[in-house]
């Protein structure tokens, strides 16, 4: 209990910088960040927040399916992941489980389209050294085998499985594979069976894409709770300095324009709830150009769940069980996507219709000052209620710096969020959501066995 | 001053029955209690507001009752508002209900900014405490509870699935043996009016734990609880519930379906709880033996690392519900547990060596239990590890409800005084006197269960292959003793059950 009340108090006499929202000009990421760069490109992020127990170490590699451009390797960013917990010459594998269990830190490696992130949150500053050592170490001397390859590409042969259920997942593959031609955003992070079947077979591919990616001029260290900041540049220097930079350079091919809408439908072997989802290219996420901003608050226009359409479709006929819009921030241009997922297989084409008609609305109705104002209101106090741990603010913070490098990117973002005018939102209802730029993918379920 | 400080501050001054950091063991049991955690500065304040009412509960042919009526609470209109109308007043506060139906308890949990807390607070007041019950709720939350037994649990999710069967499994003629949503042949036949009287037994002041946590003003608890205690008096009588049958030799449930991939739990009731002052010594074997994806699991280390069969494997020493990141979910309190193993999906072919493989190696932990170094360094890892399970104001709110439900002041801080105090001896009685290897329920969902059924009534062997054609020789001579590790399984304990046919009705299935 001491713990928790101790680090608020001590936080706001710090920081001075409380989370409320009331104020004018107030930031929605209300602590201060202080950034420092290598000599050879390594990127450090300090929030030093005055937690007397918890720090959160992340390491963030700007490596994600997104560079998978190469036939055949797609899923090779998660699989790597997977490989970066094999350990190194000086602290083999079963040296590292080890320590980690020692520490008893929560410790893990997450995949996504734009990075790969790791990692280690831990009790007690006394950790530290040992901490920045064993990352720096495994990020600079990473080895193993071919054998070891052999055996994790299993594993990733089994999280797909541990998927293989879920209509979902298979919906969000064929959405990707339907809509993109060149870009790597074509395939999701899993990638698709037929390149994890292969990657037994990838151990020299494994080496360059280490080379090539997991460098210190594409990677970002973000630490947040309690630490001295000057104690752990000082480590950071002394164990990330040997780190050779890479000097790559990424190009992912452009995605052509849509010119024509496209279609594709999968067959569920077992009963399940119907699914629709339609996904139109959309801009790259940006903290300083309008259209993602606009169209971030476009998607809860038009289908939060105190949208008109929700609550006609979910709550009133109930034809739906739920309705959503997603269009998560990525470095290139990606997919808006409206999903539903439809009680009787005879309403999709209905609430397809619906949907359509939602869109036109937009397109020529303008949006109330009202209804903008709440939305501003919802998206500023969902990121508050995530802000009240070390991890919850590394956990939120690290996702805008995968995106920009910038850890100012979030407070830009929600600046961009204040300038929206209806007008914006409907013009930007109008350059997206045409026909020819749509994907439609649906679902439908058989008998159960 | 710490919360306890001062909440004792509180109780003193408003003379009401508000508990935080003790034990609410002297309160009246017909009237309110409450867990207040304040924290004077955080912005946040989030409600933990407690039932002391499960799906247990639920009365036989209404199973799914307790579900279906709180869910309309959640996620209904109040008496004046309409469900449309509260999400719409919701949104701008970015405000949402979460309710969890566990078998003896549910929770509303909410966290929402100090900004909004009396604009929300009203709303959430009347959705408890004047709803609704509304026929067009209703009618959609019936719908979407027949739609998760019927389709999403059985045709999306296949390892929430097993889990699932396992309880069925587990607590076959028990309270605790049907799904918490009930099943469809009971949920079809509940009205409005089950709905109604549910509320009016089992809304009574002293059935319910008013949970506060966070930056709430001077006098807010104090408001709470009295609105809170215009409910009537009293209480659900207990619920008497006898000893789950044991399992008689290795009793399976297959569920068939077409699927690639074979999902598998097991385990068998436990006659100890986190009550019990063996429940630490057992709880550390199990973090050796399967912690909850840690590298320090020894199942995950043998099925997952060594020989990369699937995505992880587990072992709990208690029911398990996954909070926040990796850690345990809170407010999910039972008088009973069991011990489980879940092995997450695996390709089919190699199901019968994994299956011999996990039962082995139980049978390993219950003859030779832990090595001292091996007990010293998964002592190490909970005393640190445990300092994460409450970061939140949620988590830490539940934590302490949890505590104080299972006779402690605070568990977390008691895991630190007990653990360097148990021995490596005290650790190996507890594993042999509550685990076994021989009396074990297994729930499977795999396709060609007759094939399952007869390779393992004929015991035969289950070599498997590798992608890997140098793997390590002590794993391929482990491997040579494992596909022929003798099961003792009789055919009539496997019974084999369609997908389809499971939650049409309470309990298991017939063959």
């Amino acid at each position: 209990m001491l713990r928790v009340f101790a680090l608020t108090a001590a936080l706001l006499l710090l920081l001075g910088t409380p989370l409320g929202l009331r104020s004018q000009g107030s930031k929605v990421f209300p602590y201060d960040t202080k950034v420092e760069v290598l000599a050879n490109g390594l990127k450090v992020v300090c929030v030093p927040l005055s937690n007397p127990n918890i720090i959160a170490y992340y390491t963030i590699v700007r490596s994600g399916s997104r560079n998978e451009v190469e036939p055949g390797k797609s899923g090779f960013a998660h699989f790597f992941e997977h490989m970066m917990f094999k350990g190194t010459k000086a602290v083999p594998r079963p040296v590292y489980d080890d320590y980690l269990t020692r520490l008893g830190a929560g410790t893990n490696g997450f995949t996504s389209d734009d990075h790969t992130v790791y990692f280690v949150v831990f009790a007690g500053r006394d950790n530290l050294e040992e901490v920045v050592k064993t990352e720096a170490d495994r990020f600079i001397n990473l080895y193993y085998d071919e054998e070891t390859i052999k055996t994790e590409a299993s594993v990733i042969e089994g999280e797909y499985y541990a998927s293989v259920s879920s209509p979902e997942r298979r919906l969000a593959e064929l959405l990707r594979d339907t809509a993109y031609e060149k870009h790597s955003y074509k395939h999701t992070t899993l990638g698709f069976l037929k390149d994890i079947q292969d990657m037994p077979n990838q151990y020299q591919y494994s080496l360059l894409y280490k080379k090539r990616f997991y460098a210190p001029d594409n990677s970002i260290l973000l630490v947040v709770g309690d630490f001295d900041q000057a104690r752990l540049m000082e480590l950071v220097k002394k164990y990330y300095s040997p780190w050779q930079s890479s000097n790559y350079q990424l190009v992912t091919p452009a995605e052509p324009p849509q010119h024509k809408a496209k279609r594709a439908r999968l067959a569920w072997p077992s009963k399940t709830l119907a699914r629709l989802a339609i996904g139109f290219h959309g801009p790259a996420f940006s903290d300083g150009k309008i259209d993602k901003a606009a169209l971030d608050l476009l998607a809860e226009v038009a289908f939060s769940n105190s949208s008109p359409i929700y609550q006609k479709l979910v709550i009133e006929e109930q034809k739906c069980q739920d309705l959503f819009a997603s269009f998560p921030d990525r470095r290139d241009p990606s997919l808006l996507t409206i999903g539903a997922v439809i009680k009787k297989d005879e309403d999709l084409p209905a609430v397809e219709k619906a949907v359509w008609q939602e869109l036109e609305r937009l397109k020529t109705e303008l949006v109330s000052a009202e209804l903008l104002s709440d939305i501003k209101s919802n998206l500023k106090y969902s990121l508050a209620s995530g802000l009240d741990t070390s991890d919850g603010v590394a956990g939120t913070l690290f996702f805008y710096i995968s995106l920009t490098a910038d850890p100012g990117s979030l407070n830009k973002l929600f600046d961009l969020y204040d300038k929206v005018t209806p007008a914006d939102i409907r013009d930007m209802a109008k350059k997206y959501f045409i026909l020819p730029n749509s994907t439609t993918v649906t679902l439908t379920g058989g008998q159960a066995k | 001053m710490n919360a306890f400080k001062f909440s004792l501050t509180f109780l003193l001054l408003a003379g009401l029955a508000l508990a935080a950091g003790s034990c609410s063991k002297k309160a009246d049991p017909n009237k309110l209690t409450s867990e207040l955690l304040p924290v004077a500065d955080n912005p946040l304040v989030s409600f933990h507001i407690l039932l002391k009412v499960g799906s247990a509960n639920d009365p036989a042919g209404k199973e799914g009752l307790g579900q279906l009526a709180l869910g309309l609470l959640a996620n209904g209109g109040t008496k004046t508002l309409t469900f449309q109308e509260i999400t719409k007043r919701f949104y701008p506060m970015a405000a949402q209900v979460d309710l969890a139906v566990d078998k003896e308890m549910s929770v509303f949990t909410t966290t929402i900014h100090r900004d909004n807390l009396d604009k929300f607070y009203a709303l959430f007041r009347d959705m408890l405490l004047d709803p609704g019950f509304r026929e067009e709720d209703f009618n959609r939350l019936k719908a979407d509870q027949l739609n998760f037994l019927e389709k999403t649990l059985v045709g999306n999710m296949d390892e929430e699935f097993g889990k699932e069967i396992l309880n069925l499994a587990l607590y076959k003629g028990h309270p605790y043996g049907h799904q918490d949503a009930g099943a469809v042949e009971s949920v079809k036949s509940l009205t409005l009016d089950d709905l109604k009287s549910f509320y009016k037994q089992n809304f009574l002041q002293g059935n319910i734990v008013i949970g506060l946590a966070g930056g709430y003003p001077q006098g807010f608890p104090e408001k709470v609880l009295a609105d809170f205690a215009k409910l009537p008096e009293g209480r659900t009588p207990a619920l008497v519930l006898s000893l789950p049958q044991a399992p008689q030799g290795l009793e399976f449930v297959i569920a068939e379906k077409q699927t690639p991939a074979t999902a598998i739990s097991f385990g068998f009731p436990l006659a100890i709880s986190r009550a019990d002052d063996d429940f630490f010594a057992l709880w550390m074997a199990v973090a050796h033996f399967g912690e909850h994806r840690q590298h320090l699991s020894l199942l995950f280390q043998k099925i997952r690392e060594q020989r990369g069969q699937n995505y992880g494997d587990y072992a709990y020493a208690e029911h398990f519900i996954q909070g926040r990141d990796k850690f345990p979910a809170t407010n999910d309190c039972r008088r009973q547990q069991y011990f489980s193993i879940w092995i997450r999906p695996l390709s089919n072919s190699n199901r019968h060596f994994v299956i011999r493989q996990a039962l082995r190696e139980l049978r390993r932990l219950v003859e030779e239990g832990i090595s001292e170094e091996r007990f010293n360094l998964v002592r190490t890892y909970l005393l640190n590890y445990t300092k994460l399970y409450a970061q939140t104001l949620g988590e830490r709110l539940g934590w302490q409800m949890d505590s104080h439900y299972y006779g402690y002041q605070d568990f977390l801080a008691e895991v630190q005084q007990r653990l360097p105090k148990l021995t490596r001896e005290d650790v190996n009685r507890a594993v042999k006197k509550y685990l076994n290897f021989e009396n074990i329920r297994v729930a499977i969902i795999t396709q060609d269960a007759v094939k399952l059924r007869d390779d393992l009534v004929a015991d035969r062997p289950s070599p498997i292959t590798y992608a890997n054609p140098n793997m390590p020789k002590e794993v391929l001579d482990e491997d040579l003793v494992i596909q022929v590790y003798p099961l003792e399984v009789r055919p009539e304990k496997v019974r084999i059950a369609q997908a389809s046919s499971f939650f049409q009705k309470p309990g298991l299935p017939q063959q």
